[in-house]
């Protein structure tokens, strides 16, 4: 039993990993500017499809596809922040509307382009197994959980060092101010969805690498990203990560302790308790600005 | 003016309830269309009411809708109750799950409105689980039909046109008049300023409760009508987001600060799509779907109708 | 009198001769998933109608069909919508369905249409105990479930673990095949998971920690098939071999994972590549691949199956006189053909009784047909794992 629980953690573990490299993009956007991009998860999803496009119209490795995917997911995203800037009034419920809709326009384009079929890569490396002592799992989930954590302390060194990331904070935290203080909110604002698209370009490569594509899967990754950004607490980037763990080790251990039919019900349970009982997430207090 | 309105009633009232079956009863497509757009329209209306009166947007109205489903096939097919009355239980049943969601009122928009998807998400899988009660993923099947009352066979097409027709004629009602009510205005008021109103001794949790039992009652009811009448039950499609997703595309089209803008734009929209759309691309029309919405909220986010109400009215006074 | 008799009978010949000499059109509805989550078994039953409507106007000219398609959305409410439009553009009958929950509510409609339903789709067994006198399947759930439970047998396995999806075709199938293989004595254990789950190492991992099976069930889809296989290759269960349903002992899994599905088995009835043996076949395979560009799959082979009996059948009643009088249901259970799926009829409830499936062995890159030994094409390998 004990091998089965810890074997669990590590999956969950790793699983976390990756839904954090999801989750960061639209954790950022939402930290930010208060707006919450629910297309987020066809982002991640449309940088999976041409990792797939990559490998197997130019027999390369899935990660080679990532200058490409850039372009192509970062340039969405720019579109969207373009639209979104373009809402007069309520934004912060016009854009939950909004971005749903581009949600629904790119679901469906996938769909138009790709077709239904389900898609994973063929590459070898990615899909041998790693063993460490007892645990168990594969070489794309090692490395991708790596390149997540990498990220993600890159992005919070940007955040809190650099001098555009913290003209993002200050107009996350009070933009009139920063209006004053010289900062273009506007420019702060295309860079973080600029910048929540280079997340997500990475998220969609590394799912095409360990996992299954479809184009269904784009609101299910909206809704896993959205639960994590609520764990972590708004504007915290730490936060993500542990978060995105904790979700991954709860539907792991659900898995192995009652039945995987319940998985998603855990997650969803694990939601709504984080938005009764920590308002603020669980890490969400410790940044709150005034 | 107000004679003026009562005849655009009576008049409505006849082309609905009695040329529409007259002239398009015998095309059963068409029908289906009608009676699948009202039933859009009456979801559309519930979230809107939901909106409006009790400032809430809500992401998850397929929740209240799988379990008023539930809720009226179980009554009908183990307990032998009638239908009509199991069809205003399933509006009850749907009702006390959203006691459950008591808690998520005290929550922020975005954060209500994907609490209350998560809460859909959960009653799928319950009904998924409970297989002794729901017949698990296999759902329920032969699930009653709508009666025949005074003669008339409810489960004929144009039975099913009458039955929602009414149901979405009495939510109009009931949604106006407890806007012009004394809770209206209150709800209102609590709109612009929720402590404004708290200080004035207004209590916006108890009056904000219980505009989502009313629009889950609504939604639950209507679940429930559609369940006698397509006969099929299952959780993936009770709790299907289609359910919440096409009546928020509906209420926004046909503006939903007014109370006939979501019934006008869910049939609108339904008609639309399937009728032109569809045959335009016939694969992924639904896409035509999304680039409208997005374009009504950056230029009309009040909606479509409204507007063309205005150019209306507009016309009129510059003639008056 | 006798120049008006004459008149008459050279109206009359010349009123035949221009009936025989064009084709009569028969408009032959198509109610199917194009889009939505069942747009993959849809589409592919979608390209063997076609195949069908192609091969039966060629084939002769005397009737022709005319297939008009309405794509349901994976909707039940669209799909019963879509049996109305058809119904009110006069076709004489409904072809489509990619799975239960349509072919259920279409079904009912085409029911209360007074029209013929066929599909392949409908594998539950519910859909036989409605009653309905127009409703024909070529193929059903105990088809697969004794295909899998003899192979069970054959092979002697003593322990078996099954994992599937909690879907409701998969569901049924599970619950069968357990009643089956526990009544055999054999040990069951039922690993149920959520559609939306990825990740299925904690699952594999309770299975080989805990059950310590002889064999796995695996019954699912296409991506459960891959994380599964996945999650098996890496933490490696000591069973001897892995036997999934449908859409895994395929042509496209084996081109797309090459390394996961080696000794992997599931329900197929032709083996890969594609030999088809008989006329029949050789046509469909040269017009499926003439209209498609690809090579047919099992789903290209049902389409075509269905819609050639149907087509058949209406061909027969419109001969005799009677398609017009509701005579087609009469001339749909007079079937008795061979088929690409084997021996076709229809019983009175509409089902095929002879439908058995095989079992088929990814071995080499090829689908070799192993159970039963009747339509064998070569050996199992048994014990067969993908590492």
């Amino acid at each position: 039993m004990s091998e089965l629980i810890l074997q669990s953690l590590y999956s969950g573990l790793l699983a976390g990993g990756s839904y954090a490299l999801i989750a960061l993009g639209l954790a950022l956007v939402f930290g930010t500017m208060k707006i919450i991009n629910l297309a987020h998860g066809e982002l991640v999803l449309l940088a999976a499809y041409i990792a797939y496009m990559a490998e197997s119209m130019l027999k390369i490795n899935p990660l080679l596809a990532i200058p490409l995917a850039l372009i192509v997911v970062c340039l969405a995203s720019v579109i969207v922040y373009f639209l979104v800037s373009k809402i007069v009034k309520d934004r912060e419920l016009n854009s939950l509307l909004l971005t749903y809709g581009v949600g629904i326009v790119l679901t469906n384009a996938i769909l138009l382009i790709w077709k239904s079929d389900i898609h994973s890569t063929s590459n070898e490396w990615f899909q041998q197994s790693l063993v460490l002592g007892s645990l168990y799992s594969m070489n794309s989930e090692v490395t991708f959980f790596v390149v997540s954590l990498v990220l993600i302390v890159l992005v919070w060194l940007w955040l809190s060092k650099s001098w555009y990331g913290r003209a993002v904070r200050a107009v996350a935290s009070n933009r009139d101010a920063a209006k004053l203080m010289g900062i273009n909110p506007r420019w702060t604002e295309l860079i973080s969805f600029v910048l929540s698209g280079v997340l997500a370009t990475f998220a969609g490569v590394a799912l095409y690498s360990y996992g299954v594509i479809q184009p269904e899967l784009g609101s299910a990754l909206t809704v896993k990203a959205f639960i994590i950004t609520v764990l972590a607490g708004a504007g915290s980037i730490p936060g993500v990560l542990l978060g995105a763990v904790l979700l991954g080790v709860v539907e792991a251990l659900t898995t192995t302790m009652f039945s995987s039919a319940l998985q998603e019900l855990t997650g969803m349970l694990l939601f709504l308790l984080v938005l009764f009982v920590l308002p603020n997430g669980l890490f969400g207090a410790n940044r709150r600005r005034g | 003016m107000k004679q003026y309105r009562w005849m655009y009633l009576a008049v409505a009232a006849v082309v609905l309830y009695v040329l529409v079956p007259l002239l398009l009863g015998g095309n059963l497509y068409l029908m289906s269309l009608v009676v699948a757009s009202l039933t859009i329209g009456g979801i559309a209306l519930a979230w809107a009411l939901l909106g409006n009166l009790g400032g809430m947007v809500s992401f998850g109205q397929a929740a209240f809708f799988g379990v008023g489903s539930y809720v009226s096939a179980l009554l009908t097919l183990k307990f032998g109750l009638p239908v009509l009355p199991a069809m205003l239980l399933g509006g009850v049943g749907a009702s006390l799950a959203s006691l459950a969601m008591l808690p998520a009122l005290r929550l922020k928009g975005p954060y209500f409105a994907l609490a209350i998807l998560a809460y859909a998400q959960i009653f799928r899988i319950l009904a998924m689980e409970f297989r002794g009660v729901t017949g698990g993923a296999g759902g329920l099947s032969g699930i009653p039909q709508l009666p025949t009352v005074f003669g008339f066979d409810l489960s004929a097409k144009v039975g099913g046109y009458l039955v929602i027709l009414s149901i979405v004629v009495v939510f109009l009602w009931i949604y106006y008049l407890i806007r012009k009510s004394y809770y209206g205005l209150a709800l209102k008021a609590m709109h612009e300023s929720e402590d404004a109103t708290r200080v004035v001794g207004v209590n916006s949790t108890l009056l904000k409760a219980m505009m989502l039992l009313v629009s889950a009652f609504m939604t639950g009811m209507v679940g429930a009508f559609n369940t006698h009448y397509i006969n099929f039950l299952e959780p993936d499609y009770a709790f299907g987001s289609s359910w919440t997703v096409i009546p928020i595309i509906a209420a926004i089209f046909g503006g939903y600060r007014t109370i006939f803008g979501p019934l006008a734009g869910a049939v609108a929209i339904y008609m639309i799509d399937q009728l032109i759309f569809k045959n335009l691309i016939p694969n992924g029309h639904q896409i035509i779907l999304g680039v409208l919405l997005v374009l009504m909220i950056i230029f009309c986010p009040s909606g479509l109708v409204p507007v063309l109400v205005e150019k209306f009215k507009g016309k009129t006074h510059a003639e008056a | 009198m006798k120049i008006k008799l004459a008149v008459w009978a050279i109206a009359l010949t010349a009123g035949f001769g221009v009936t025989t000499a064009q084709a009569e059109e028969f408009a032959v509805g198509s109610v199917i998933s194009l889009t939505g989550a069942n747009a993959r078994g849809g589409s592919g039953m979608h390209e063997g109608i076609m195949t069908a409507v192609e091969v039966f106007n060629r084939q002769q000219s005397k009737h022709k069909i005319k297939l008009v398609t309405i794509d349901d959305e994976s909707a039940p409410a669209k799909a019963i919508a879509g049996v109305e439009q058809l119904a009110s553009q006069n076709v004489v009958a409904i072809t489509g369905g990619a799975t239960s929950d349509l072919v259920g509510p279409a079904s009912t409609a085409a029911n209360k249409l007074g029209l013929v339903y066929i599909t392949s789709g409908g594998t539950s067994e519910e859909l036989i105990s409605q009653g309905y006198k127009k409703f024909f399947r070529i193929n059903n759930t105990s088809g697969y479930v004794h295909a899998m439970t003899g192979m069970f047998s054959d092979m002697g396995i003593k322990s078996l673990s099954i994992i599937y999806s909690t879907k409701k075709s998969t569901n049924e199938l599970a619950v069968d095949v357990d009643k089956i293989m526990t009544a055999k004595g054999v040990k069951v254990t039922l690993h149920p998971f959520d559609p939306a789950i990825t990740d299925f190492k904690p699952i594999l991992n309770k299975v080989r920690l805990q059950d310590r099976p002889d064999a796995i069930n695996m019954l699912g889809y296409e991506n459960d098939y891959v994380g599964i296989l996945r999650a098996a290759k890496v933490l490696k269960p000591n069973v001897k071999a892995l036997v999934g349903v449908w859409q895994i002992a395929n042509a496209k899994m084996a081109g797309d994972f090459p390394d996961l599905v080696p000794n992997v088995s599931g329900t197929e009835i032709l083996p890969y590549p594609v030999a088809f043996s008989t006329a029949e076949g050789k046509l469909f395979e040269t017009t499926f691949k003439a209209l498609y560009h690809k090579s047919p799959d099992y789903l290209g082979e049902y389409g075509f199956v269905q819609s050639m009996a149907l087509f058949e059948a209406i061909a027969r009643a419109a001969d005799k006189g009677s398609l017009k009088k509701g005579g087609l249901a009469d001339e749909m259970r007079k079937t008795d053909r061979d088929t690409l799926i084997g021996r076709l009829q229809f019983n009175d409830k509409g089902d095929n009784p002879n439908f058995i499936q095989h079992i088929g062995q990814h071995q080499g890159g090829k689908i070799v047909i192993v159970w039963p030994k009747e339509f064998a094409t070569g050996k199992m390998n048994f014990p067969g794992v993908p590492w």
